[in-house]
Formats: structure tokens, sequence, C-alpha cells
């Protein structure tokens, strides 16, 4: 669950714009309201997981400070994956939701 | 798609690289949240604290990005695999001996769990063989051991015993057989109606005995048929030998003594019951008609569903006691005894076959103890690489699993060449295990591949474990300084190791005092005399047949004969009789016999075995004249009836006084005959040394005339160099007469203890094996300690201490592991030497002539291992180590 969520984060991270890795922990905490702060430790090995799944794709270019960096992009099996996990996130957040207010079925 | 797949191959081959660019990425996202700090108004300092504090380091995330990397368990399997072939590699001397000793130690314990696997726990083929029993008759008012069942007890039996779905009575013989031309002397047996239900195996051509086929199957003696139209059914190797595997051959006539039999049926291949040698079988008729004081039939029975041995064993001695109330003249005293038909058919094979698994474990035990050793002391080479390996932080878990897996590599390929081991040995096995009974169905089945791979895994556990549990206990920081130090290592890996070899030497003494009591007791065997003398002699079994040959013409036959046989160069005498000690062909049979003078009254009653012999039999076999005369010609068919008696007989029915002269009354079932005594032979064991003398008496062939004797033949020289002359002889006499089979009389003697031979042997090569390995193991142990503290050596020797001071020192330390061993090894021995009682003879387990050879072989094993490591040590230059 832990590692769905974290790469559904960093595939929404990406559907905007190519990111290198401190881009993409930004992002995500810009985006969260700086709830979501990702550690080098989480971040990198799921973006390793995520590029050998071909879901994202890197590659070494210069950053805005003039410093070799590797820039992730979204390819399309990734966008793809974000499409019906997205899906899939919000139908379980609202489900959570509801039982966690208590509602009964509508 | 392809993308992904690069990287996985990028991460396989180069995840150096990969390392490397993971560790850039992450270095430069730690500054550019420095950097966002400092924007911030931090300084440099703060910064990157703060820095860190948010996203951690990058050292440890290195960690998880390589462990994600490698998370795949056949990518991280694939890695540690290579790097434990590439550690072996690295000492291809110790990997060689590694594997091959484990390959021998799967092997063979492969090899002996097929042997038992096939022999013991395979059930017989036949259905639901645990139903099937063996009957025997047993009286033990009279002292009478298990014999076989009488015809017409068992008909009885049928008749009030509602345990059983059949009994069924079989008696195996040798008979003359020809089909056309050539006739050949074979083992038959006469089986009673219901033998094959009773086994339920139906014949393969044709059918069985009909019910018709079985009544009318009478005979007048054992040997002859009388009944109309006899009918005979063929074992499969008859029919393919003789017939050519014909369908048609049901049908057609086999001449059994000249008569023709109708053949209805054709067995399948393997049925083997009552013995495997058996060719041809035949009905007889069993009824209650039939004698019940003759015990001398096989009987198998198949107990009904739900009923138990014990259950069935107790009403059957219900029946046995009210035919004995009954009938007391002749059923007086006797009672039964049942036994599973699996334990009969194994027999005393068992107990050896056990053994010898058990030893077999042992000496894989002594291999993996070796196997361990060198990899632990192969692993002191890599006490600093796994230091520092531990100081850069690798898990005591990854270093178990990559040491198991070492040793995993070594069994795995050490399993493989044991199984190849053990498939090869398998084609052996029918020349060196020859007389195990059922040795024809051992095969590799899915039990024995599957036993091979547990042992093997067993195998890579066990030479593992201690090097594993070792390395993970050298901490980062003992592990490097002791090593930059180079001299000794923590006690623990000493005791380890000297434990390991203690277990060794154990183990090997184990092996030693098993096979010590092997030998002495097979010693005690060759050496107990049988009463008879093998040399030179010839054994020919002849059969006559009942329709040519009536008495007179036999008595002429045999007479002829033994003319021509004395007449042919180097024959030193000639005999004959209906037995030869230690051969099992041969018309045999107790009759009761009582002195004349008192009567059946009191223990007169005894059962004695029946022999008939002719004159030249106690020469030609070197018998021993105790008193009185032996048989000779003088003893005619028409003079006084006379016999005479084994000394035990003697003995036991005139103690204390002369038995020749006497007279002695023989019970037949046709009627009771006296006869006088002319003379007592010595005692005689007759199945060998492992056999008791027993009641006997002999008859005067001319008196009692057999169509079947066994001529034996004395010569100066090799009994089988008398072969052709012997048939050529036979021929002269009656062409008609086959002479197949003869064999010199030692084979038949070493032929009973052959078991014996082949199980010392065995348990002499385990033992050797054991003791190889256990010398290497502490030679490897002593040498290393030698290397270890040569430098505390060539202080103490720069500081004046001599050479015996370091022999002395060298010595204890292996002296303790010798003794230590040795203590463990013969208690353990001793504790478990009533596991090899049954197959000693005439030595007690805790024999003292074979703890002594054992002490003065572990001594001898001491002296070996402790030679070469002293003399290294006295060796040591002082100057030389302290300038290192």
């Amino acid at each position: 669950m832990a590692a769905e969520k974290l790469d559904l984060l960093i595939l929404k991270a990406l559907a905007l714009a190519p990111l290198h890795g401190y881009g993409v922990g930004q992002r995500i905490e810009q985006m969260s309201g700086g709830v979501f702060r990702i550690t080098l430790g989480a971040l990198y090995p799921a973006l390793q997981r995520l590029e050998r799944l071909g879901l994202v794709r890197g590659s070494w270019s210069v950053s805005e400070n003039n410093r070799r960096a590797r820039y992730y992009t979204l390819t399309a099996a990734g966008r793809r994956r974000l499409t019906t996990q997205q899906k899939a996130w919000e139908r379980t957040a609202a489900a959570m939701l509801r039982v966690l207010h208590g509602e009964g079925p509508s | 798609m392809m993308r992904a797949l690069w990287r996985r191959l990028r991460e396989l081959v180069t995840p150096h690289q990969l390392d490397r660019e993971a560790v850039d990425e992450m270095t430069h996202h730690l500054e550019m949240a420095v950097a966002r700090n400092i924007a911030a108004g931090l300084d440099e300092v703060a910064a990157r604290r703060q820095a860190r504090l948010e996203v951690g380091s990058v050292a440890s995330a290195r960690e998880h990005v390589a462990e994600e990397r490698t998370g795949f368990a056949l990518d991280q399997r694939v890695r540690e695999l290579r790097y434990a072939a590439r550690v072996l590699r690295r000492s291809p001397g110790l990997t060689l001996l590694s594997i091959v000793t484990m390959g021998v130690g799967i092997g063979v314990s492969g090899l002996l769990f097929a042997l038992v696997n096939g022999i013991l726990l395979q059930p017989l083929p036949y259905p639901e063989p645990d139903r099937l029993v063996r009957i025997f008759d047993i009286n033990r008012e009279a002292g009478l051991a298990r014999r076989g069942a009488a015809s017409g007890n068992i008909a009885q039996w049928r008749q009030r015993a509602s345990a059983f779905e059949g009994i069924t009575g079989y008696y195996s013989t040798g008979r003359t057989i020809s089909v056309g031309d050539g006739a050949e002397a074979l083992l038959t047996a006469q089986v009673s109606a219901d033998f094959f239900t009773v086994l339920r195996v139906a014949p393969l051509v044709g059918r069985a005995f009909t019910p018709e086929e079985s009544a009318r199957a009478t005979f007048n003696s054992a040997a002859a048929p009388i009944g109309a139209d006899p009918v005979v059914i063929l074992s499969h190797g008859f029919w393919v030998r003789r017939f050519g595997g014909d369908p048609n051959a049901v049908g057609r006539t086999v001449m059994l003594e000249r008569r023709p039999f109708r053949v209805v049926g054709v067995m399948p291949p393997g049925f083997a019951v009552p013995e495997p040698q058996v060719e041809l079988w035949i009905p007889w008729h069993i009824s209650t008609e039939s004698p019940r004081d003759q015990h001398f039939l096989g009987a198998i029975a198949r107990l009904k569903d739900g009923i138990s041995l014990a259950q069935a064993e107790e009403q059957l001695n219900t029946v046995a006691q009210d035919l004995s109330v009954q009938y007391p003249g002749t059923n007086g005293g006797w009672r039964v005894e049942l036994s599973p038909l699996a334990v009969e058919t194994v027999g005393g094979a068992a107990t050896v076959l056990w053994v010898l698994l058990a030893a077999v474990g042992l000496v894989l035990l002594v291999a993996c103890a070796n196997v361990a050793l060198l990899t632990l002391m192969r692993g002191l080479d890599r006490q600093d690489e796994v230091a520092v390996r531990i100081a850069l932080g690798a898990s005591s878990g990854q270093l178990i699993r990559e040491f198991l897996l070492e040793s995993a590599l070594l069994s795995l390929v050490g399993g493989a060449l044991g199984a190849a081991i053990a498939v090869g040995g398998l084609q052996w096995l029918p020349t060196i295990a020859a007389g195990l009974p059922r040795i024809d169905e051992v095969a590799f089945d899915v039990r024995s591949v599957a036993f091979i791979a547990a042992v093997t895994i067993m195998s890579a556990v066990l030479s593992g474990l201690p090097q594993a549990w070792r390395r993970t206990r050298v901490t980062a920081i003992a592990g490097l300084s002791t090593t930059t130090r180079g001299s000794t290592q923590g006690r623990d890996s000493h005791r380890l190791r000297d434990a390991i070899v203690i277990a060794q030497v154990a183990l090997a003494v184990i092996l030693m005092a098993g096979s010590g009591l092997l030998v002495r007791s097979f010693q005690e065997l060759r050496s107990t005399a049988p009463g008879f003398d093998p040399r030179g002699v010839l054994v020919v079994p002849i059969f006559l047949d009942n329709v040519q040959y009536a008495a007179e013409r036999t008595r002429t036959y045999y007479r002829t004969l033994f003319e021509r046989l004395a007449a042919i160069p180097g024959v030193v005498s000639v005999g004959g009789g209906t037995t030869v000690p230690t051969s099992p062909l041969g018309p045999g049979g107790e009759r009761p016999v009582w002195r004349a003078d008192r009567g059946t009254e009191g223990a007169a009653n005894a059962q004695a075995t029946v022999r008939v012999i002719t004159p030249g039999y106690l020469q030609t076999l070197g018998l021993q004249l105790v008193d009185g005369r032996a048989i000779d010609d003088r003893d005619t068919p028409q003079g006084p009836r006379v016999i005479m008696v084994s000394r035990t007989l003697a003995s036991t029915l005139w103690p204390g006084e002369s038995a020749v002269g006497k007279q002695l009354v023989i019970d037949y079932s046709t009627g009771t005959y006296p006869y006088e005594i002319v003379g007592v032979i010595g005692d005689l064991r007759f199945r060998g040394p492992r056999s008791e003398p027993g009641l006997e008496f002999y008859l005067p062939h001319a008196q009692r005339t057999y169509l079947i004797l066994n001529v034996v033949v004395k010569s100066a020289g090799d009994p089988r160099q008398l072969m052709p002359a012997v048939r050529e002889a036979m021929n002269s006499v009656d062409p008609q007469v086959p002479a197949q089979s003869m064999y010199p009389l030692a084979d038949l003697l070493g032929a009973t203890y052959v078991r014996d031979r082949q199980a010392m042997i065995t348990l002499l090569i385990f033992a050797a094996a054991a003791i190889a390995l256990a010398v290497l193991s502490i030679y490897g142990v002593l040498s290393q300690r030698v290397r270890e503290r040569s430098r505390e050596i060539a202080v103490r020797m720069a500081l004046g201490a001599d050479t015996s001071t370091v022999i002395g020192w060298v010595a204890r330390s292996g002296l303790r592991l010798i003794v230590a061993g040795m203590t463990a090894g013969l208690g353990i021995a001793w504790a478990a030497s009533g596991a090899l009682e049954a197959m000693l003879f005439g030595v007690t387990p805790t024999d003292p002539l074979t703890v002594m050879a054992v002490l003065v072989g572990v001594a001898a094993i001491g002296a070996i291992a402790t030679v070469a490591p002293t003399w290294r040590a006295t060796r040591i230059n002082p100057v030389e180590i302290l300038r290192r």
C-alpha cells in the first residue's frame, strides 16, 4: 500500500513535466501542502523501480543550476498506469472516508 | 519494454555503475536541499544539518537503492551463487576434496538406501501384501522350533478358522523336466488349490488350476502323481526359454519325470513364490485325510480385513489345541506361529541392511564434518574480508546465507556425483550383493531419488552451519584486529574445530568397533568345525523318474554309476545321500522315534530327521564315526534293518551308554518299524556353522531306496575338474538322466556365510573411509594450530625451550582430541552394540579383543596424524619468524 501510494504520487508529480529527483520531492511536498516529505531512501528506490517497470524513463542532462542531473519523464505506459491508479485510489479514498465518517450505503 | 529489459540487464551486469549513478543523483538532491536552506537564510553548517534531517543520508539511501535493485529473489540468489562459486574456485584442491568426499558419502548411502527400499520397504509384488502371513507349526512341549505345516492340519484350519480368506500349502522339490529333447533338473512347487487365489496373482497366459484338477492331483509319494491328466503352470522364464514365449504353449505338453503334464497357464514375470528359482507349479490335493504329522509344507494365508495377525494367531492356536485334544497321537503339543510374509521373505538380511545403512549414515556424518572443517579452515583465509564486510554493514543473515550457499554448492555437485555413483553401483549390485532376497526388485524409484536429495540437503546444512555460525560471531573490530596481528583467533572457533574433530574420531571408533566385531565373528564362523570336510568334494544332485525306475533298477543305476565314478582318475571316494550338508536340495522330513525297550512314554518321543545314505557317504564327506560301524555293502535289501544315529540322538535316548546294538523304533505314517543301531556319527552342523547339531538318523539306501540322491565325489585336487568326467559317466549309464548342476561342497558351505562376509567387508570399507577422513582432520587441525602459533613457538624457542617441549605441546594437542573422541566413541559403541548382536557369531558385543584392536587402531590414527605437524613445529626457525 505504502509503495503503491508513493508510486502514484511520483507519477502524478511527473504528469505535468519531466523533473529530476529533487524536483519530484519538491513537487510532492508542494502539492500536498507540506504533508508528504519524501526522503532519499524512499524516493530513489521507488524511481528505480518505476524505471525498471517502464513507467518512467530517466536520462542525464544539465539542471537549472548547471549541474549534471537525471531527469525523469513519464512514459506512455506510466501515463496509463497513472490514470488507472488514480481512479482506483479515488474509489478507495472515498470508501475510506465513508467508513470513517460512519455513513451508511447511499 | 526494451528499455525495462535493458535496465534489468544493466542491474545484473554492471551493478557498480548503477550504484555510482545513484550516489551522484542523491548527492545532487542533497546539495539542492542545502542550497534551498541557505537561500532561506541558514548558514552553511546549519543548512547541511537541516537538509540531512529532511531527506536523510546518502549512505543509507544508497543501501536501500541497492537493496531494491537486488530485491528480486532470483537476481539476489544468482549474485550470491556467483560469489560462492568464485570463493570455491579460489581453492580448487580443497573444493575437489570436499566434493569427492561428499559424492562418495552420498553415493554409497543412496545405494544402500536403494537396497533397503527395494528389499525391506517396498511391499511384496502381490495385491494387499500386508495381509499375507506365513504359518508355521511349532511344538514347545517337545522342544521343537518352527516347522513346516502338515497338510492334514491345513485342511482342518481351513474348515475351522474364520480369520483367513484362504490358506494355501506348497512344497518345492527338484524334478526332471523335458520338453522335446534335453532334460533338465528344475525346482518345482506342488501347490494346493487356492495358491494363486490367496496370493491374488492370475496367470499371464491361460488360467489357474480348476478345483477338479486340484482334487485329482494326488501323489503316491512326494514325487509321483497318480491322478489322471496331470496339469502344470509355467514360470515366465521357463515359458520364454523353452517355448520362445509362444502363447500357444497352453495346451501343449511338458514331460515331468517322463510323464506328460498339460500346460494350462503361464505366470507373469517376477512371480517367485515360494522361491525365486521355482520354474513350474503343479496342483496338489490337500484334504482332512492328508497326514497331520508330517511337517514339511510351506503355508501362506491371507488374513480377512480387520483381523490382526495376533487375532488370527490366537484363533488358529485355539483350533490347534482342539486338534491336539482330538488327535493326541499326531497333534499332541502342536501349536502354530504366524509371521508376515514380507518378513519371512527377507529373513536375516533385514538386520544386515539396517546396520549397514546406519553405518553408512555415520560415514556420511564424518564426511560432512570433514567438509565443514575444510570450509572452516578455508574461512580463516577470508577472515579479514569478512571483517571488512561486517564493518561495511553486511547483515549477519546475509553472511549466513552466503556461507550456506557455499556448502550448498559443494553438496549439490557432490550430490550429483553421488547420484552417479549410486546409479552406477546399482548395475553392479546383482554381482556384489548376490544372495540377497528380492535383489532383482531393487531399482531407483522416486523414493530413492528423494532420499538422495534429502541427504544432499542435509549434508549442505551440516557442513555449512558450523562455518556460518562461527563467521557471524566475528565482530568487525575483533576480526580486523586479529587479522592484522596475525596471531591467534577467538577461543570459540578453536572449540568448534576441536568439537568437530572429536566427533569424527568418535564416529570412526564406532565404525571400527562394529567392523572389528564382525571380523571376529567371521573368524569364529570360519574356525567352527562344521563336522564335515568339504575339501575336494563335488556334489551332483541326481533325480531319477519313478516311471522308468523301480527300486531295484534305481539301486542298479546308482551302483553302476558309483563304480564308473570311482574309476575316474583322481577320485578318492564316492557316495550318496538324500541330503548333503548345507545343500537345500533333497527330500527331508522328520519322524518320531523312540527306544524299543521304552515305547512312546515320557521324553522318548523325539522328532528326528530322516537321512538316507549309501556306503562311502561318511568317508567322502569326512564324517566322524564315533561308535560302531558305518553302513556298508553288508546292508542289503534282504538283510536285517540297520540304522546309524547322530551323536546327539544317541546321547538323548541313551545317555551315558553306547547306543550301538540297541533297537530304535521309527514311526512312519504307514506303521512303526524297529531298527538296529550299528553306528554313531559325530555331530554335524548340517546347515552350516550357525546351525546346531540335531537329532538325526541315517538309513541305508539299499534298504530304503530313494530316487533322488545327492551324489558326492571326493577328488584329490580341484573338484571342478571332475565335472566333464562325471557328466560322461552319467551319460554312459543313462543318457536320459540330466546332469546340469554340480557344485563344489566348499561353495555351498561358503554360501552359508556369504552374507557375513559381505557385511564384514562393507563395514570394514566404511570404517577405513571414516578413519582416513578422521586422520585428515586431525592432521589439518594440528597443522593449522602449529601455523597459527608459530610466532609463540618461535618466541619460546628463542627464550630457550628445547625441541621436546615443542613436540610435547603438539602431541598433547592431538592426544586430547583423540582421547576425547575415543572415549565418546567407545561409550556410544558400547551402548549401541546390541544392534549388532543378531549378526554376531561366537562373539559378545563387548569382545575384549575388539576393544583392544580399536585402542591400537586409534593410537595408530593418532600417531599418523600427529607426526607431520609435530615435525613441522620443531622445524620452526625463530629468527625467520620473529623477523617478519
